[in-house]
């Protein structure tokens, strides 16, 4: 008796414990901070120094309780339809304008730095990259309205990672000039050995401007003009790219390309400059030699930034988290764990990132660091060099030359247009349905509805055999 | 003649069936991220799981799934033989009738519908997902299987034994006890080894019930993982252990009932 | 008096059936419900039948879901041919231990599906077989194939061995025993291996995701990328579609 009581209770207690402690936590809210980032995006010993910090800066506890996602829409779906309440989140430029233009955002409120005598980092962000918000599509949408020129984007994103994309190759196989331009992709030397990111809005993007090259070249168009303009026959152009190109695609990866590529199983891969950057690094260390290219007829320039939904609970601590990472150390210790390039453009950044050793090539990065030349002293020798913005020995993958940045564009929201799209990209992806299988589900079909209807009828035959002779038996009788 | 090619076709079909987890064994025992390189003989990963060292997320899904697992398998098991024996006890008719089919739909359904019917509720319901979401999937679609297991049991036991009980003086609660829980005891135990497995085995629910990515399963920890490309390593010493120990378990279960058969 | 009425109520023992019906209620008929619910709602909240008319608009959509038909068909009829043989086998032969033999065959299970499935994946670059349709197949067969070996292997036991004996000392011969008493006896084994095989192939999605580089996609995809992109209505609609497959099949197996 007793132990089945026991054992009942413990089970309620179980469950009440699970809801209890949910409760709990709600009413400690002013000091959690839900943070919801790309997985494999921070260097996470950062959490805990934010959290000392913090109490430093404010008098105040506060524990990060810090979550994941790895698919933009998801994490949309979950503060939009289910209003979540993260504090701050890290959704990609493109979501931050959909999410502006839907009234999801908050403004980042800086003035409690001044009450607590903290700097306010969020000035070390590249001036580019605001710049670069800015640009997100004007719309007659009354929630936000992008037109105004008093509304700066950056009041409520601020930037937090970004690259481009392009080509990663394996030297071995593919020579530079091969994947100088996008039509490597329809190379059939490439047969069966591309890989290409399932992501159809940057992928969208870049290819748009390879189908205008000419008339962008010539003027008629501007890149920015073309890869907002989701028409019809945009959508077909790009469409008719990949279809050209599908012999030489061997799949569509979401994030496995970095690993066929280190195995050498794949020689192409279209795809972002971070995962490129840790895609060499591994490669290197088992021999195999990969590299990176923007081809010339353009990229996209994508970022992700710290945004603070409206749903959020503790406002305050999300502001203070994102300046937070807008320190050069912590950006420096971010990219070092994550491979992605920080939008933090100090002279600090500048000269923890520089390496003449690793890169001999250099890359005019003025856009990135402003123009300046510092001085670096070496701490064996003690000599000094300088580092100068112009012709800095950075790593080009991460920091990419001016001229990659002048022919690259912001990926735009595409919301309205997003089914044409998704359509536009399973019909690239293929139809696996062909003849083959569909004559094999009809005979299977048929098979099995003759099998029923021969079932049925010798079913009916017996019986009526039966009563026949059941009849029989009753007329003899 | 026949016994040996019968038994050639099973051992091929094992063989077959246990390719894959021999991989993952043999190369439990070298270092490499990529499953599939060999970089020489370690134990190292063994030494980085068993030390926690694998990783915080890592073990916190470890963690998740057990005490997911646990809970779910406890309560359905509880649930699910109070449901068998009241079903059992029903007259036959529309209620009866509809509990049981009630019952089959969770054990018909895949999994991804069952997981996104429940979101859907809890979308509707505006509830957050989580832990308390995931644990009432689980046992959701754990109990129909418990229920499975006790009800033979009951159909075997002697109806009257229970009355019998009653009319000696013992109380329901001491009946059910020492007369109706002993009898249905291997049909519990199996039903709660069943959804034990069910539940550790489970993705497609958890995916869609654990909500903002807090509460990560094993299942989920793995998805993650292998949309990245870059498998934690320690996935496979841990799962290797999990196996070996599970199959030293049944062999040794059955060698002991073995026994006690022929002793009897 | 409560207690009195409690020691009441639960002197009925059919009444202990109740907390477990109100939980079917909660967690089986309420969800079922919310997907019929939402698919019949568009993006505004409105009723409509806009899912539904999406659905059969997209050639896409249909395709996959025909596409998604024929690799169930192709897997349940490889599971059915590789494990009738295996669980007659198994029912036939003498082991030592039986039941060891019959839980070998769920034990795979207790290995996680998703790293079984890299594990394959391991195999086929090893074997430098091309990922793809075929490894698909290999995939989901090795996946279902325990579902398909238990139920057969299960009514192969519980099989009224009389009945062939009678055939036998009939003088029937050991082919017409097999097609005309053992087969029949066992397809109810085979009828809820195919009800166990069948739909949950149509549904899954981490496995073509993983085994044809995302180059396939099964239905299960389909609902799983439009649920992540916040398309719950529609999402909800290719559900509603899945269950009354799921209702025609079995409406095939209750026929039996």
């Amino acid at each position: 008796m007793k132990k089945i009581l026991l054992f009942f209770i413990s089970a309620l207690f179980f469950l009440t414990s699970v809801s209890l402690s949910t409760k709990a936590i709600a009413q400690d809210r002013a000091h959690i901070l839900k943070v919801y980032n790309w997985a494999d995006y921070l260097d996470l010993s950062l959490i805990e120094e934010f959290e000392v910090w913090y109490k430093e800066q404010t008098g105040e506890d506060v524990k990060v309780r810090y979550s994941t996602f790895d698919i933009n829409e998801n994490m949309l779906t979950q503060i939009e339809v289910g209003h979540e309440d993260y504090d701050v989140v890290c959704p990609s430029e493109y979501i931050i304008e959909r999410m502006l233009k839907r009234g999801l955002l908050q403004k980042i409120d800086t003035t409690d730095f001044v009450r607590t005598h903290t700097p306010n980092w969020l000035r070390n962000v590249a001036p580019f990259v605001a710049e670069k918000f800015q640009q997100m599509a004007p719309n007659d949408d009354d929630k936000f309205d992008l037109a105004n020129p008093s509304l700066r984007v950056s009041d409520y994103a601020v930037g937090y990672m970004g690259g481009t994309t392009g080509f990663l190759y394996n030297t071995d196989f593919v020579e530079p000039e091969e994947v100088e331009t996008w039509a490597a992709l329809w190379n059939e030397k490439f047969q069966q050995k591309i890989y290409v990111k399932d992501a159809f809005r940057d992928v969208y993007s870049v290819l748009i401007q390879f189908a205008k090259y000419d008339d962008i070249l010539s003027g008629q168009t501007t890149r920015d003009f073309e890869a907002s303009n989701l028409s019809d026959a945009n959508i077909k152009a790009v469409e008719d790219i990949l279809i050209k190109a599908r012999p030489q695609i061997a799949g569509w990866e979401a994030d496995f390309g970095k690993e066929r590529m280190t195995q050498g199983k794949a020689w192409v891969n279209l795809t972002w400059s971070g995962d490129a950057a840790w895609a060499i690094d591994e490669a290197a260390e088992v021999g195999c030699n990969l590299e990176y290219v923007v081809p010339q007829e353009g990229t996209n320039c994508w970022f992700d930034g710290w945004v603070i939904p409206i749903y959020a609970k503790n406002v305050r601590a999300a502001s203070y988290w994102i300046n937070f990472l807008c320190q050069s150390e912590v950006a420096i210790r971010n990219m070092d764990e994550t491979g992605y390039v920080s939008v933090i453009g100090t002279p600090e950044v500048l000269e923890g990132m520089a390496s003449e050793e690793d890169y001999p090539e250099t890359v005019d990065v003025r856009y990135y660091f402003g123009d300046i030349v510092i001085p670096s002293v070496d701490e064996e020798t003690g000599d000094t060099t300088w580092i100068d913005s112009k012709a800095a020995h950075l790593n080009h993958v991460l920091y990419p030359n001016i001229d990659v940045i002048e022919r690259s564009i912001l990926m735009h929201d595409t919301a309205d247009r997003n089914e044409a799209m998704l359509e536009m990209w399973s019909h690239v992806k293929g139809n696996n349905l062909n003849w083959k299988m569909l004559s094999f589900i009809l005979i299977v079909t048929a098979l099995i509805l003759l099998f029923f209807i021969d079932k049925k009828t010798r079913q009916w035959r017996k019986q009526r055999r039966r009563a026949l002779r059941r009849l029989r038996e009753v007329k003899k009788g | 003649m026949k016994k040996v090619f019968a038994n050639a076709y099973i051992w091929i079909l094992m063989l077959l069936l246990y390719a894959p987890i021999l991989l993952i064994l043999v190369f439990s025992f070298t270092e490499a991220k990529v499953l599939g390189t060999w970089t020489g003989f370690s134990t190292n990963l063994y030494r980085n799981l068993l030390m926690g060292e694998a990783g915080e997320a890592l073990n916190n899904a470890i963690y998740n799934t057990v005490l997911i697992a646990l809970v779910a398998a406890a309560v359905s098991t509880i649930l699910g033989t109070f449901a068998a024996i009241g079903i059992h006890n029903m007259r036959h008719g529309r209620v009866r009738q509809a509990i049981t089919f009630t019952n089959n739909i969770p054990m018909i359904n895949p999994d991804i519908i069952t997981g996104i019917s429940i979101f859907l509720l809890f979308v509707f319901l505006g509830i957050g997902r989580g832990l308390f979401c995931v644990i009432c999937a689980h046992i959701a679609f754990c109990t129909p299987y418990v229920v499975l297991n006790v009800m033979p049991q009951l159909m075997k036991m002697n109806p009257n034994l229970y009355e019998a009980a009653l009319d000696l003086g013992a109380t329901p609660m001491q009946a059910l006890r020492k007369v109706i829980i002993p009898e249905l005891k291997s049909g519990m135990i199996s039903g709660f080894i069943l959804a034990i497995t069910l539940s550790v085995d489970d993705f497609a629910v958890t995916l869609f019930t654990k909500g903002s990515g807090t509460v990560e399963t094993l299942s989920t920890y793995i998805y993650a993982d292998a949309r990245k490309g870059g498998l934690t390593p320690e996935l496979r010493p841990l799962f290797s252990i999990i196996f070996l120990v599970i199959l030293v378990l049944l062999v040794f279960y059955n060698l002991k009932t073995a026994k006690q058969t022929s002793n009897n | 008096m409560i207690r009195y009425m409690m020691s009441k109520i639960l002197a009925n023992r059919a009444n202990w059936a109740w907390p477990y019906a109100i939980i079917l209620t909660i967690f089986v008929i309420m969800p079922l419900v919310m997907i019929v619910y939402y698919s019949f709602q568009d993006a505004e909240g409105q009723w409509s039948l806009h899912n539904f008319h999406k659905f059969f608009l997209s050639t896409d959509s249909v395709n996959t879901l025909i596409y998604s038909i024929g690799i169930a068909m192709i897997t349940t009829i490889l599971c059915i041919l590789l494990g009738y043989p295996a669980a007659y086998f198994m029912a036939k032969t003498e082991y030592r231990l039986p039941k060891v033999m019959a839980s070998l065959f769920i034990l795979p299970m207790w290995i996680n599906v998703l790293l079984r499935t890299l594990a394959t994946v391991a195999l086929f670059d090893f074997a430098h077989l091309p990922l793809g349709e075929g490894a698909l197949v290999f995939g989901m067969v090795y996946n279902f194939l325990p579902f398909m070996v238990y139920p057969i292997y299960n009514t192969m036991l519980k099989m009224d061995g009389s009945l062939i004996e009678a055939a036998q000392d009939l003088g029937a011969s050991p082919r017409k025993v097999f097609t005309e008493v053992f087969l029949p006896l066992s397809m109810p084994g085979v009828y809820s291996g195919i009800v166990m095989v069948f739909m949950p192939t149509i549904s899954t999605f981490a496995l073509a995701e993983l085994l044809t580089m995302n180059n396939v996609k099964l239905f299960g995809t389909l609902i799983q990328e439009n649920i992540n992109a916040g398309l719950l209505g529609y999402g909800a609609a290719l559900s509603l579609i899945v269950l009354i497959l799921i209702g025609l099949t079995s409406f095939f197996d209750s026929e039996e």
